[in-house]
């Protein structure tokens, strides 16, 4: 029969040299990663590690003629009239990313990459490649007890038994040897004649001397265990270093942060958090949510109820400051509080008040990110540059306040929109190049 | 799948073999593999069932798995002129698509056993591509995979930079250096007809010599070929087999490349005629005709971004078929004037299926639209030109030109020599020194700057030597030169 199902191997080559496409294209990627990282696909995906990404394959070199005019077009087919508007495109260069939905035909792909690689890619583009264990803060956690050595003396219940017998038998058999060659008679003799002295070969050898060993056979199980033989086991802690990390998300909920803004701070959170993890052992993170007061909740809270109501920024330190003593001690753990909030706050003077308490406590670095509609009003990043000794710093175009070294662990952004994020990103994980930012207390 | 439904496949097999004959098709012996979706995107991104590695490839599956997850583009069959004729058909399509794409691909058979263009092609590729590609893969142990991608990504930047017809009148230099001069035919004259021939010129010695020297002998436009053979830069064994497997496979693909309009409308035309008796025979159910309707008439759709082969070439076929069974050619009908007379035209000649068996045989899509491409068809179709206008935040795709002549003229152009610009090798040996002088034949349409640099730096890794492309520039139309060696790329005007 000329139709057949062929049984294929499944082996997935198209993947395979995708993937060496892919990491052909990695610049692309990485040029294109604001758009990326802010896509709203990447951020609400559950479960699996594998994020799509639309971009723009690379092309392939040839001769290839240009129209004489220079302008590119094409032909098509269908109703239409001379003048008319039939698509458009986005322009080289702007709008990079695109969207493969906009353009069928095109050359444009979704391509797969793992958020892992993603994440490298993030980490390697904002300078910070192969962060390791040893660069962040170590905690030295007491796991139990382990065995240290052996030694000659010690208590009797720390006897170890099996390495006792195992010196006792290399011992017998040492002496054999010497009995044997000392006599010049048969191992099984010697044996025999150790096993009538009773282990003690000096007695052993008289026997061996006086004449043929008769009687039974020396046991080849005897084993005579003398005092040198014993071994005991000494114990010692066993400690192992941790590196965890507590994020302490704080965000204003109140009427004012709208879902445009708590899309932004959910998106920072999510990358804040993956980020952490490449560097950590363990990451954990707490949601405190607040208007004029503030709670623990969970994340879908979080991120998705509003409340309506005014806005005490300081309820919420006080309740991070209350977690790091009870559940976070700077001691163990590694604490990055972060607070989004609009600008918007009652009782500026105690916000910073209780702002300065939470940062004595030593935590790692306080990230606060003001999300700015276009006519709000920024009380707070103004009452913290005043208060907290913050510096002015420019980073790739983007500004941002800055904590003075050893005095304030403190990052202050504002976030615009959505192209604001990455930049953002950015200095909370570069100024540790500098002595701020993520690696601040390191060692 | 289950194996009621290979039967009926096997059914619908016989019947459109029965059909197809009775029609005048004439076949290779055909055999079809059903696959799984991402078999069939990993064929049509390899081009072959099993082909050599490379990024290009990898790039052009994830193109087709979005067209296909995003449901622009449905994979129906991919087939091979080999012999038997293989063909690929999708495992998840319904059945009723499946038997429509059986008959497509037995009109592609007959296409390929019988068109002329496809006579010189080799029918083992597919055995062919899948050894290369174990070979390709111990190249990659043995020189490295990134040597071996190197290679590659330069050697499928010219792969169709190649004479097609070399095939048909194969010759190594020395032969074209003996066929240009003549100089074996000017032995001592034989008696029989030599008296009738006027004395062959002996070529001087200080000309002899020249052209002993002159390499290549005469410019050839296989470019590929003569950096495979004259390379200074010495390609081991390794590198010239896989720019030879390169070549072949361009090779094997050129003449779908120059038939891609004919051939889809080739299949298009008879898969029609095959499935209207299908039904009629009722082979196929009513609800599959409603299948059927949806998606022929998704083969044929309009495309207002580039033209739909399918579409083009079966409307020719149709019409090339009606001018011939009512006489609508020659100089009788050109000469008419009157509209009425015209349009009521027939001679009742019914040479309309005689006429496209002689143009399948004989045509490729350059010369088929160039004689048969009318003002009736293109209205029909409603063809257009659009062109990309700045609107400085996007680009506007606006419809420019509608005029049945202006379309024929352009569509023409970008037809001739199958779109490839025409790349000729002067001299391998410019300045006695190696150096390679390649020219664009210009025939009024420009070449792409940024390609035509990043192509010199991939034929300049493969020489070894500086290369110059002499060509005219975008901007003026005047000749410019460019120049690529070590240190990079110069343009100098002239």
């Amino acid at each position: 029969m000329a139709v057949l199902m062929p049984d294929y191997d499944s082996s997935p080559r198209g993947l395979a040299d995708a993937a060496r496409h892919r990491e052909r294209i990695k610049e692309a990627i990485k040029r294109n990663l604001p758009d990326i990282i802010s896509d709203e696909a990447i951020i609400t995906r559950r479960e699996n590690q594998i994020v799509k990404v639309p971009i723009r394959g690379i092309k392939s070199f040839r001769f290839i003629h240009r129209q004489s005019d220079g302008a590119s077009g094409g032909f098509g087919s269908g109703e239409t009239e001379e003048g008319k508007v039939i698509g458009r495109r986005s322009k080289p260069g702007n709008d990079p990313a695109g969207k493969a939905g906009e353009e069928p035909g095109e050359d444009y792909m979704e391509t797969e990459i793992d958020l892992a690689e993603l994440i490298e890619m993030m980490l390697a583009d904002l300078g910070l490649p192969n962060l390791r264990q040893k660069e962040v803060r170590e905690t030295k956690i007491l796991k139990g007890w382990k065995i240290d050595s052996l030694e000659k003396h010690g208590v009797r219940p720390r006897l170890d038994k099996k390495r006792t017998i195992k010196e006792a038998i290399k011992r017998t058999e040492a002496i054999i040897q010497a009995l044997s060659q000392m006599s010049r008679k048969s191992e099984e003799e010697c044996r025999a004649a150790l096993d009538a002295a009773g282990g003690d070969p000096a007695r052993a050898l008289a026997i061996l001397d006086a004449g043929p060993v008769s009687g039974k056979p020396g046991d080849p199980n005897a084993i005579f265990i003398d005092s040198s033989d014993l071994r005991y086991r000494t114990i010692t802690e066993d400690t192992e270093f941790h590196s965890n990390a507590v994020i302490l998300a704080m965000m204003d909920v109140s009427g004012s942060m709208g879902t445009m803004k708590k899309y932004l701070a959910r998106s920072f959170y999510f990358w804040m958090t993956s980020f952490l993890k490449t560097i950590y052992q363990r990451v954990e993170i707490r949601f405190i949510a607040h208007t004029t007061e503030a709670k623990l909740v969970d994340e879908h809270e979080f991120f998705h109820k509003g409340e309506s109501g005014g806005t005490s920024c300081w309820s919420a330190y006080d309740l991070a400051t209350e977690l790091i003593d009870l559940e976070y001690p700077t001691s163990r753990w590694n604490v990055y509080p972060f607070h989004f909030s609009d600008g918007e706050d009652w009782d500026v003077q105690r916000t910073v008040k209780s702002l300065e308490k939470m940062l004595e406590r030593g935590v790692a670095n306080f990230g606060y990110g003001e999300i700015q509609a276009e006519h709000s009003i920024s009380a707070l990043m103004d009452a913290f540059k005043q208060k907290i000794p913050l510096q002015s710093r420019i980073m790739e175009g983007f500004s941002f306040y800055e904590g003075l070294w050893g005095t304030s662990p403190m990052l202050g952004v504002v976030i615009k929109d959505k192209l604001d994020l990455y930049p953002a990103l950015r200095v909370f994980l570069n100024t540790g190049k500098r002595g701020g930012g993520l690696q601040r207390f390191t060692g | 799948m289950n194996s009621v439904d290979i039967k009926r496949l096997g059914k619908a097999d016989e019947l459109i073999k029965r059909i197809g004959r009775e029609f005048g098709l004439d076949f290779m012996p055909q055999e079809f593999d059903v696959v799984p979706a991402q078999k069939m995107l990993e064929i049509m991104a390899y081009r072959l069932p099993v082909n050599y590695s490379h990024w290009s490839f990898g790039r052009d599956y994830e193109i087709e798995r979005t067209r296909w997850e995003y449901g622009y583009a449905v994979p129906y069959e991919v087939v091979f002129n080999s012999n038997p004729a293989r063909a690929y058909i999708m495992e998840t399509n319904p059945s009723a698509i499946q038997i429509l794409v059986m008959a497509h691909v037995y009109a592609h058979n007959d296409f390929m056993k019988n068109s002329r263009h496809f006579q010189a092609t080799r029918r083992d590729m597919i055995t062919s591509a899948s050894e290369a590609a174990s070979r390709f893969r111990a190249y990659e142990q043995d020189y490295g995979s990134d040597e071996v991608e190197r290679l590659i990504d330069a050697a499928m930047s010219i792969e169709w930079n190649i004479d097609p017809d070399e095939l048909l009148r194969p010759e190594t230099e020395d032969e074209a250096r003996e066929r240009l001069y003549g100089w074996l035919k000017a032995t001592p004259t034989g008696g029989g007809f030599d008296d009738l021939i006027p004395e062959k010129k002996r070529p001087q010695p200080a000309e002899k010599q020249k052209l002993r020297d002159k390499t290549p002998p005469e410019p050839t436009i296989d470019l590929l070929k003569y950096i495979i053979d004259s390379a200074p830069r010495r390609l081991r064994e390794w590198e010239k087999d896989i720019l030879t497997v390169v070549r072949n496979q361009a090779l094997y693909f050129m003449p779908y490349r120059r038939t891609k309009i004919m051939n889809e409308g080739w299949a298009t035309f008879w898969h029609e005629k095959i499935m209207n008796r299908l039904f009629a025979e009722k082979f196929l159910s009513p609800e599959e005709h409603g299948y059927y309707n949806l998606y022929n008439a998704r083969v044929k759709a309009h495309n207002p971004r580039t033209i739909n082969p399918y579409l083009l070439g079966w409307a020719l076929f149709q019409n090339i078929e009606h001018r011939w069974n009512t006489g609508r050619f020659g100089p009788d009908y050109e000469a008419c004037t009157s509209a009425a007379e015209k349009r009521d035209w027939d001679r009742h000649l019914n040479r309309g299926i005689e006429k496209i068996f002689e143009v399948r045989r004989t045509h490729m899509d350059w010369f088929f639209i160039d004689e048969f491409l009318n003002q009736e068809v293109i209205d029909d179709l409603e063809l257009f030109i659009y062109q990309e206008v700045d609107k400085t935040t996007h680009l506007d795709l606006e419809v420019k030109e509608t005029d049945w002549r202006k379309i024929k003229k352009v569509l023409v152009q970008n037809l001739m020599n199958w779109g490839i610009p025409r790349i000729l090798v002067l001299d391998g040996n410019y300045h006695n020194s190696s150096q390679l002088y390649l020219k664009h034949e210009f025939e009024g349409l420009p070449l792409d700057d940024e390609y035509c640099r990043k192509t010199l730096e991939h034929v300049h890794f493969l020489w070894g030597r500086p290369v110059y492309l002499e060509t005219n520039s975008l901007r003026t139309g005047g000749p410019i030169t460019y120049y690529i060696d070590g240190d990079g790329i110069r343009v100098r005007t002239g």
